[in-house]
């Protein structure tokens, strides 16, 4: 379980993070999502005490993460910027890592293995493709076994092929009971892997909530209606908090109610109907309405290039 | 199998293994030894007595090829902490060793043991290497003469302490170059800058900085305007640890 007691970071007049709390439940998936700049590799880097707050404190596993006999057996961490000697073989690298633990030479063995590097692991780094780079930083965090994951943006700039092993390698942490905080500016990527959500902007905290809850409260649930009187309706339709948008002729996208209802109105009325489909709110849109206030560099609205 | 833990011990043999695992180590190295040997040879093999030279201290002359190993020393331990910085391995480390100092402490240890056995067996083979070209000559020496061999070794613990230094300016301003920078600067040309002023009192306490303190360590006999051997490699000791000292509050302090 990771928690953040109101951490705040600030550089000069700048803050960065801002009395952000949140808790990470143990054997959860839970995604950490924000724009660029919202803090979030900030907040990561302080839960593993690579940056000191200004005020207040994270803990892993009860106890400030400088604290354990064992950090790297405790969490995981793939960090956003790579933290490697370009130099230096992919073998050589881990080694030096596990030797500050006392971790076996057989487990380096198994993470190359597992991030599928056996074959480059007498390479040295500076030849790593972006995808390779991240495999062994992914190796580096599977070192101690640990029963937390830290993420920082894993799929950035990885070709889709990288952001489906990634994805892969997610679900198959969630299934062996880990702990895994993955942070993601895309919320389409979280909702295929998290199950829960700490959203922020702007380092402060927007939303700590799950993916299904998320979807729910985000109001945005559209029905897809096709019939031949559509006027007729709308005319029934109409209540408060319910628009009726239309693209097409006697296509209708209703939000504000749902599809029984709108069955229902229309079968009271004799309206026939051709389609009644609720769509899930796109994920995309929830968070960006979400998070539209606290975009670092909005573009001002109503300007056109 | 013990316990998975982080001890100093560990700590000190990923450091060591760090070392030797990239290619710059080698380098430095290798060229301790090259440069020095063939700096002593050429400079012992182009000695005429009577030329003015004869009072030069013979493991002075013999180990001058000391300016390259002062570089190489320096830039191998600015390598160790600053280039940590540049690839962005100190944020991997410091998340395995999250208390930090154990990573200062160790890097400090193996580049010090590593320094100063290359250095010392390096001078073992340069000084009779350029013995061979002094026989007969006012500057003739064997490695048992008095203060020959303490200054052998001297030398070697000099270079080894400035090593150290350099280490800990790197860990200090975390830029390879500005941290070279200012080791040269530092070591090698500030105190001759500082000798040209017309102050006693200036000349006196140049004595005592690390270029000049690693001169008197290297001598076999007292030298005019230089500090005794003991007081030199107390002042070099104090210029190591205090630059140490340094780097351990801020590594502690900073952010990573």
């Amino acid at each position: 379980m990771i928690t953040a007691h109101h951490l705040t970071k600030r550089y000069g007049d700048k803050t960065a993070v801002a009395d952000l709390s949140f808790t990470v439940p143990a054997g959860t998936v839970t995604g950490f999502l924000g724009p660029n700049g919202a803090g979030k590799s900030t907040t990561l880097r302080m839960i593993l005490g690579l940056d000191a707050p200004t005020h207040g404190h994270a803990t892993v596993a009860g106890r400030a993460y400088a604290t354990h006999p064992a950090p790297l057996t405790e969490v995981g961490a793939l960090l956003e910027a790579r933290s490697v000697h370009p130099g230096r073989t992919a073998h050589h690298h881990l080694t030096a890592l596990a030797l500050t633990h006392g971790i076996p030479r057989a487990r380096v063995t198994r993470v190359l293995e597992l991030t599928g590097l056996t074959d480059v692991a007498h390479r040295r780094v500076k030849g790593f493709s972006l995808g390779m780079g991240q495999r062994l930083g992914i190796a580096a965090a599977l070192l101690g076994d640990p029963a937390t994951l830290i993420l920082d943006e894993p799929v950035n700039g990885l070709d889709p092929e990288g952001v489906l092993w990634i994805r892969t390698l997610l679900k198959r942490l969630a299934a062996e009971g880990r702990t895994v905080l993955v942070s993601s500016h895309l919320m389409s990527e979280m909702a295929l892997t998290a199950e829960r959500l700490v959203i922020i902007g702007r380092g402060r905290l927007l939303a700590d909530t799950t993916v299904t809850e998320f979807v729910r409260r985000s109001g945005t649930t559209t029905v897809k209606v096709v019939t031949p009187d559509a006027p007729a309706l709308v005319r029934h339709l109409t209540a408060p908090g319910v628009t009726v948008t239309g693209d097409t002729p006697g296509t209708l996208h209703v939000h504000g109610t749902d599809a029984e209802h709108i069955g229902r109105t229309a079968a009271a009325h004799g309206i026939p109907l051709f389609e009644l489909t609720p769509t899930g709110a796109s994920l995309e849109e929830a968070f960006m309405a979400l998070t539209h206030d606290s975009v670092e560099y909005a573009p001002a609205e109503g300007t056109h290039a | 199998m013990s316990t998975l833990a982080v001890t100093p011990a560990r700590v000190l043999r990923s450091e060591w293994h760090k070392l030797w695992t990239v290619r710059s180590t080698w380098i430095n190295l290798a060229l301790t030894p090259v440069l020095t040997v063939a700096t002593a040879v050429a400079v012992a093999s182009a000695y005429t007595p009577g030329e003015g030279a004869d009072d030069i201290d013979p493991v002075l002359l013999t180990l001058i090829g000391m300016q390259f190993t002062q570089i190489t020393v320096g830039v191998l331990g600015v390598l160790m902490t600053a280039g940590e910085h540049a690839t962005g391995l100190v944020r991997a480390t410091m998340t395995a060793v999250p208390r930090r100092l154990p990573v200062l402490w160790s890097k400090a240890a193996v580049l010090a043991a590593v320094c100063f056995t290359v250095v010392l067996a390096t001078n073992l083979l340069a000084f009779p290497a350029a013995q061979i070209h002094l026989t007969g000559t006012p500057l003739a020496a064997s490695l048992t003469d008095p203060g020959v061999p303490r200054a052998l070794v001297g030398n070697a613990a000099g270079l080894a302490l400035l090593g150290v230094l350099a280490l800990a300016i790197g860990s200090l301003v975390r830029s390879v170059p500005a941290a070279m920078g200012i080791f040269i600067g530092g070591v090698m040309i500030l105190p001759e800058i500082l000798r040209m002023l017309p102050y006693d009192v200036v000349d006196r306490a140049v004595r005592y900085f690390p270029g000049k303190a690693l001169e008197s360590l290297t001598h076999a006999g007292p030298g005019p305007g230089l500090a005794s051997p003991g007081t030199a490699l107390l002042a070099l000791t104090l210029w190591a640890a205090a630059t140490l000292t340094a780097a351990a509050v801020l590594l502690q302090r900073r952010d990573v």
